[in-house]
């Protein structure tokens, strides 16, 4: 095994948005930081957003689910158990290299779930707890949007202006205007003007597929070369496959594979951010003598309570021409209406939707042809160009989330029978949507079929009533009782107290909202309290 | 326009030949739009479209090795092997869908996704007319927590 003579500071795993976060701040604090990704950096021309066969990539080569895409540094995922397909990229900037870029803080009401509502558990932090680190984590991405909005408390004012809602935005909104419903400009983690490293957005509209202009607010653009300027150190292509320990049960480091050669890096701290997948995965794979059942397992719960947060969509056409394919793709105007718990409606929690840029030709046929009714339509032959006539520059799509409640049948195990190109075993992932999130989707699609009709199109359809967001969270809970959680709400593991946690997995519950800004936010609270409390830290090497 | 992504697999002519039918059949031209054959799809723009999505040669080459006329064979794939005919038609109406020209009679601009950074006051322009001013007035809607209420 190769060695290394530098124990690092802080040894943090996983270069996505957490990671890089953190990395971002010890960095700048001084601290001496290694940081272990799997995947490698994506040059921005090789990214398929400015090919005219952008979508059919989309659809192959840069599929976000790793067992379609198949890349070398993807590892495969079991999920002949789960209803959904699991998404992520393992790459320098994680998943934000290719997340749409939407920016949504969590509301108050999302970290009082039990309080409020009776049901899941609370955080052990509040929004308020919180705020002060999405504004800081808000100003480090380049977040894009208005302040004002009175679906949040006062002072969610990012630090650029708000896009266009453009003429998709206007219309929808004019729609919801009449129905009295609450909408507001959208926020993205996407600058509005040129900022700091980043471009101003070029509204090509494919977010999802990474940003080919260096605007969008991904991880490798915006946090990591801050981070490496400050000393950071970066091993690309270092698949980890485990977190270490000392005689005291502290983590020591990690081991990890580079091109087939095993090596080892020693650190005082260890920070974990691998996404609601890799971090159980990882933690499940660490396994010792003093942890028989996983590292920091002592309650069970790692790997338990998994939240792929189901999306549903409904697309809408109209007369108008609408040019929905401008970026930046997340988000044109968003509404709050159905978020909070109204117990009339027969469930509890909420759903959180934006109006997306739809995107290009491919993706229109898509929707004919996966829609509610649309696809018993007939569509081939003559009646090809009709419909795409009717839909391309005419379509308004709405995109809605819904809070997806922890279970513990939803879990992430291991699966040794599977294993990556290093022989380590896959995940699996054990998933089925509850009735509860069934009911959200249900309930606010048919609201959204009501505020197409509202806005005048012509016809609306059902496009997905049920599906994976890409959104993994849950599987290393946060809480203040070690017996019922894993982590404390700092991150840090209540078995391994120089351990850290800070990706969504550490969510108790998931909001109905995208998770990308408050991941961020944790991450930032963690890494500010680990650089604060470095005197009293107990390290491991 | 980009380099074409280089597919090292290439039709032969009969498949070609028989593919345009295929695709005839599945896209037939109209309300402004050309058929499928009219801007080459089973030429240059198959090609292209199997070199983005390399793990559908397969498939185009086993349904057009289907024996049967095309009309039937497409028939038969939709009422017994949906999955297949999904993936055959997909790269199909994909290779006719990145040709320019479909894509300017479809009103999409340019080949690829074309920069255009909005104005300074662009995004004021969608707002100008106090289109907010109802949502503002209808004041907080979020759901205080005990922290919110101090």
């Amino acid at each position: 095994m190769g060695t290394t003579n530098d124990v690092a500071d802080v040894l943090i795993i996983g270069a996505g948005a957490s990671g890089s976060v953190a990395a971002k701040h010890l960095a700048e604090q001084g601290f001496n930081v290694v940081i272990l990704e799997q995947g490698n950096w994506i040059n921005s021309s090789e990214l398929p957003g400015n090919k005219p066969e952008y979508e059919l990539l989309g659809s192959g080569k840069w599929n976000p689910d790793p067992n379609v895409r198949a890349w070398d540094a993807d590892y495969p995922v079991n999920v002949e158990n789960s209803e959904q397909p699991v998404f992520m990229y393992n790459a320098v900037g994680g998943s934000t290299v290719f997340f749409a870029g939407v920016w949504s803080r969590f509301l108050p009401s999302d970290f009082r779930v039990r309080t409020l509502d009776g049901i899941a558990d609370d955080w052990p932090i509040s929004y308020e707890d919180l705020a002060p680190f999405y504004e800081a984590v808000e100003r480090d991405m380049g977040v894009s949007g208005m302040g004002g909005n009175p679906a949040y408390p006062p002072g969610y004012n990012p630090p650029l202006p708000a896009h266009p809602i453009h003429a998709t935005g206007r219309k929808m909104a004019e729609g919801l205007n009449k129905l009295g419903w609450h909408w507001w400009t959208g926020y993205s983690a996407i600058p509005s003007q040129k900022y700091r490293n980043q471009k101003q957005c070029a509204r090509l509209g494919i977010c999802r597929l990474g940003c080919v202009e260096g605007a969008k607010g991904s991880a490798d653009v915006a946090l990591l070369p801050d981070a490496l300027k400050h000393g950071a150190k970066l091993i690309t292509g270092a698949r980890v496959s485990q977190v270490t320990v000392n005689e005291k049960g502290l983590a020591n480091g990690a081991t990890y594979f580079r091109e087939g050669k095993e090596y080892h890096q020693a650190a005082k701290v260890v920070i974990v951010g691998a996404n609601g997948i890799g971090t159980p995965r990882l933690l499940l794979m660490s396994m010792s003598g003093r942890f028989p059942n996983g590292l920091a397992n002592s309650s069970g719960l790692v790997g338990k309570r998994l939240m792929l947060h189901p999306f549903g969509s409904v697309i809408g056409l109209y007369d108008d021409d609408l040019d929905d394919w401008y970026g930046p793709a997340g988000t044109q105007i968003e509404s709050m209406q159905f978020y909070e718990t109204d117990l009339s409606r027969g469930f509890v929690r909420g759903s959180k939707w934006h109006v997306m840029g739809t995107g290009g030709p491919v993706e229109m046929l898509t929707r004919w042809n996966i829609g509610e009714g649309a696809r018993d339509e007939e569509f081939w032959g003559d009646q090809f160009a009709v419909k795409m006539k009717q839909a391309v520059n005419h379509s308004i799509d709405w995109i809605i989330h819904a809070e997806d409640l922890p279970e513990e049948t939803n879990y992430v195990s291991l699966d040794h029978g599977l294993t990556d190109s290093d022989g380590l075993p896959a995940p699996k992932v054990h998933y089925a949507t509850a009735e509860n999130t069934h009911k959200i989707l249900d309930f606010a699609l048919n609201r959204a079929l009501e505020s197409h009709a509202a806005a005048g199109a012509t016809k609306a359809w059902i496009t997905h009533r049920n599906f994976s967001s890409g959104h993994n969270m849950g599987t290393a809970k946060m809480g203040d009782d070690p017996a019922t959680s894993v982590v404390n709400g700092y991150g840090q593991a209540h078995d391994v107290p120089n351990l850290y946690v800070i990706d969504g997995s550490v969510f108790p519950t998931s909001s109905s909202t995208n998770p990308t800004a408050t991941i961020c936010a944790f991450a930032k609270r963690a890494a500010t309290y680990i650089a604060k409390n470095a005197r009293n830290q107990e390290v491991g090497a | 326009m980009s380099t074409p992504l280089q597919l090292e697999f290439r039709l032969s002519q009969a498949q070609r030949d028989r593919l345009a039918v295929f695709a005839d059949l599945l896209i037939s031209g109209g309300a402004g739009l050309p058929a499928a054959t009219e801007v080459d799809v089973a030429g240059a723009w198959i090609d292209r479209a199997l070199g983005a999505r390399p793990d559908l040669v397969e498939t185009v080459v086993g349904v057009l090795a289907e024996e049967g006329e095309p009309a039937e064979v497409l028939a038969r794939l939709r009422a017994q092997e949906p999955e297949r005919f999904d993936a055959f038609a997909f790269v199909v109406a994909g290779a006719y869908l990145i040709h320019p020209r479909v894509r300017k009679l479809l009103g999409y601009p340019g080949g690829a996704p074309e920069p255009s950074p909005a104005f300074p006051d662009e995004a004021d322009a969608y707002l100008e007319d106090g289109i907010l001013d109802v949502v503002i007035e209808r004041g907080p809607s979020y759901r205080p927590t005990p922290e919110a209420r101090g």
